[in-house]
C-alpha cells in the first residue's frame, strides 16, 4: 500500500511540469481558458524561423512577447489559437506593435518545417514583421517545452497532444501569463499585453 | 456486354481506390478532419462554430470539385484547414479524398450503388493497392 503510495506520488511529480498544466490538447476537450498569472524566468534558446534562419529569444529582450505552441496538421485547438494571436496582433496600435512580438513554436518537429511554417504563417495572415514561427533541433525544441511547461507527445506521424500554452513574456523575458486552452480571449491578451507596455 | 462495361468501370475505379469507407479512412477523418467538419462531413464539427470560416458542407460543395481539387485542399491547405502534405502519405490524401465524396453522397439515393452490392464487395475485398504496387512503405520511427 505505502509503495503504492509512493509510486503514485513519483508518477504525480514526474508528469506535473513548471506551471502545472497537464492538459493536453485532444485528450482534454476543455471550451474554458484558463488564465494563470505567473513568474517564470526563461531561459535563452536558439531555433529557426520559417525563413530558415536562426532566431535567438534573447534578441527580443525589451519587448513583450506573446507565444504560442502549435503545429501546422493540428486538427483542433491550434487553428484556435494561431486565429485568436492574428486578432490580438491586428489588435494592437501601430505603435504598440514596435514593442510587441509574436511567436509561434512548434510541437511537431518532424512534420513542421521552416517551408511548411512559412505557408501556415501566410494562410493565417501573420504579420511576419513581429511574428516568427519557429522550430529546430527536436532536443533543443524539448528544453523550450519543458522552459514553458508544454507537454508534448507524439501519437503519429503529424498528430501530436500537446498542452495548448499561450503565453505573455514580460520586457525582462519572464514568463507572466499563461493561458491553457483552445482560444485565449484577446480582449484579455491584448490587456495583458498592455498593462506590460505601460510600465 | 453490360456485364463487360460493368467490369471496365469498375477497373476504372481501382487508381483512386473507390471501395467507399473503410476503417483506416474512419481513422484519418476522425482524427484529423472530423473536429471541423464533423463526422458526418456537414461542417458542424467541435470547434466548428469557433472558425473565422465555417467548414463547407459536404453535400453542398463536394458535387462541384474535381478530384484533383479535393486533393489539393486537403494536401496544400486553405485559410485555417491544416496542409495535410507531407503529414498524411499520397495514399492517405487519397483516402480522405474518397471520404469525402463518401460523405457527400449521404443521405442521397443509394439505390443505383446498391444493385451492385456484391459486386462492389468482390472488387473491394482484393487488395489492390499491394497487387498494383501502390502500397506505403511502413512509416519510419523518428
Amino acid at each position: 500500500m505505502k509503495l503504492g503510495l509512493a509510486y503514485y506520488l513519483v508518477v504525480l511529480v514526474l508528469s506535473t511540469n513548471l506551471i502545472g498544466v497537464e492538459a493536453f490538447a485532444h485528450e482534454v476537450q476543455q471550451k474554458i481558458v484558463e488564465r494563470r498569472e505567473v513568474h517564470i524566468p526563461l531561459g535563452d534558446f536558439t531555433l529557426v524561423d520559417q525563413n530558415s534562419r536562426e532566431f535567438q529569444f534573447s534578441k527580443l529582450a525589451g519587448r513583450v512577447v506573446v507565444v504560442a505552441f502549435a503545429y501546422t496538421t493540428c486538427p483542433d485547438v491550434c487553428p484556435l489559437i494561431t486565429a485568436a494571436l492574428r486578432q490580438v496582433q491586428s489588435g494592437l496600435t501601430k505603435e504598440e506593435r514596435k514593442r510587441v512580438f509574436f511567436l509561434t513554436i512548434t510541437t511537431d518537429p518532424e512534420i513542421d518545417s521552416p517551408k511548411i511554417l512559412a505557408g501556415y504563417a501566410k494562410r493565417y495572415g501573420a504579420d511576419l514583421a513581429t511574428w516568427s514561427f519557429l522550430t529546430g533541433d527536436p532536443a533543443v525544441l524539448q528544453k523550450v517545452w519543458k522552459n514553458f511547461g508544454v507537454g508534448v507527445k507524439r501519437k503519429a506521424r503529424g498528430l501530436v497532444d500537446h498542452t495548448p500554452l499561450t503565453a505573455v513574456v514580460d520586457r525582462q523575458g519572464r514568463l507572466r501569463f499563461a493561458y491553457v486552452g483552445p482560444a485565449p480571449d484577446v480582449k484579455a491578451v491584448l490587456q495583458d499585453v498592455r498593462s506590460f507596455l505601460v510600465q | 456486354m453490360t456485364t463487360f462495361r460493368l467490369i471496365l468501370a469498375l477497373l476504372a475505379l481501382i487508381p483512386f481506390a473507390g471501395c467507399g469507407r473503410n476503417e483506416r479512412m474512419d481513422l484519418i477523418y476522425s482524427q484529423r478532419c472530423a473536429s471541423c467538419h464533423g463526422s458526418g462531413g456537414r461542417g458542424d464539427g467541435q470547434i466548428a462554430a469557433s472558425l473565422q470560416t465555417p467548414p463547407p458542407d459536404f453535400r453542398e460543395t463536394v458535387q462541384r470539385k474535381s478530384n484533383s481539387q479535393i486533393r489539393k485542399v486537403i494536401a496544400e491547405g486553405k485559410g485555417s484547414m491544416p496542409a495535410f502534405d507531407p503529414a498524411l502519405r499520397p495514399s492517405e490524401v487519397n483516402d480522405m479524398l474518397q471520404m469525402v465524396r463518401f460523405l457527400s453522397r449521404e443521405g442521397r439515393d443509394l439505390a443505383w450503388w446498391e444493385k451492385y452490392d456484391t459486386l462492389i464487395a468482390a472488387h473491394c475485398s482484393i487488395p489492390w493497392e499491394a497487387a498494383l504496387g501502390l502500397d506505403d512503405a511502413p512509416e519510419k520511427k523518428p
